[in-house]
């Protein structure tokens, strides 16, 4: 823990580090494009996860909304991607020994899991995303389960600065 | 009584004192509401966005796509507002001094009018005016970004 520590001091000492520590409003603003970035990013996906549960666009094809969202959707998980690094460069030390940040980041890594397993697995079945009526169990189940994972994902890291240590 | 009396006399309210002096994850908890009403609100204006410049769903009528993003929309604004009028109720005069606060909520009520009229207005006539359409959703998502960073500022002047 101790060298991860050191680590993460030696890292807000870089150049981008101090200068956004510095700044007056760089880290505000950097803030205001993490949370664009996610609205965008996991918002669009919210959006697909609420179509899969049946609770969105009802009338709209399934397979048009998740092929034709996606670009927008990898836009704004680079905005955000881009914008948190920024944040915890600058931040480190203060990141790491938080403990909502390793649950967030434990999120993170299940929903991009969860992500990848409908992609290239769930949604190549054949009529896993059929244009009318409703849609499988285990598509719901992936919807269900990627609207949980991201909103744990922000949930968690929102509550970064309000519980800053181990009790 | 002037506006400054009204202030105080809310600070000093038990409402008030109570959102205050509760344990801080009260705080936090109508934070996340806050963060959470914000993506509800964005994410649908960000796909209504994309369908007026012609970027996705283009076999969908514009119309219906607003129609079924009203209620996803309302729900956004209600856990935002509501959320935030009970953290301005807990320090009305700290937050009515901050500069940040003021233009946020002006940028807020200009953002709410302007993407009030695509629900009312612009949407059943946007097939008829395209470029009205994308003068809308254009100004929407600015005066929206902008609340959301004048929002972010206020914790930093």
């Amino acid at each position: 823990m101790s060298t991860l520590l050191a680590m993460a001091e030696k890292l807000e000492q870089t150049g981008i580090g101090t200068a956004i520590a510095e700044g007056r409003y760089a880290f505000p603003v950097i803030e205001g494009i993490h949370l664009i970035g996610l609205s965008m990013a996991v918002g669009l996906i919210l959006l697909i996860d609420l179509r899969l549960l049946g609770a969105f666009l009802p009338d709209v094809s399934v397979k048009a909304l998740h092929r034709q969202l996606q670009p927008y959707v990898f836009a704004g998980f680079a905005i955000v991607i881009l914008a948190g690094v920024l944040l915890f460069v600058c931040e480190a030390s203060v990141v790491i020994v938080s403990p909502p940040w390793p649950f967030k980041m434990f999120f993170l890594v299940l929903g991009g899991a969860n992500a990848l397993y409908f992609e290239f697995i769930t949604s190549r079945r054949p009529e896993a995303l059929p244009d009318h009526g409703p849609l499988p169990g285990n598509v719901r189940y992936a919807g269900f389960a990627s609207f949980a994972l991201w909103v744990l994902v922000i949930v968690c890291g929102r509550l970064i600065p309000y519980i800053p240590h181990w009790a | 009584m002037s506006f400054g009396d009204v202030l105080a006399s809310i600070q000093s309210s038990s409402l008030s004192h109570a959102i205050a002096e509760s344990n801080h994850m009260l705080v936090a908890g109508l934070q996340i509401v806050h963060v959470f009403g914000f993506i509800f609100l964005l994410a649908p204006l960000i796909l209504i966005a994309l369908r007026v410049l012609g970027l996705v769903l283009r076999d969908q009528p514009l119309e219906s796509l607003v129609n079924q993003s009203k209620k996803l929309s309302l729900a956004g604004l209600v856990l935002s507002l509501a959320s935030g009028v009970l953290m301005f109720l807990s320090a009305p005069m700290h937050y009515y001094a901050n500069w940040a606060f003021d233009t946020k909520m002006l940028l807020l009520v200009a953002a709410l009018a302007i993407y009030g009229l695509l629900f009312l207005w612009v949407a059943p006539r946007g097939s008829a005016h395209p470029s009205m359409a994308k003068l809308n959703v254009s100004l929407s998502l600015i005066l929206w970004i902008a609340v959301c960073m004048a929002g972010r500022a206020i914790g930093f002047v």
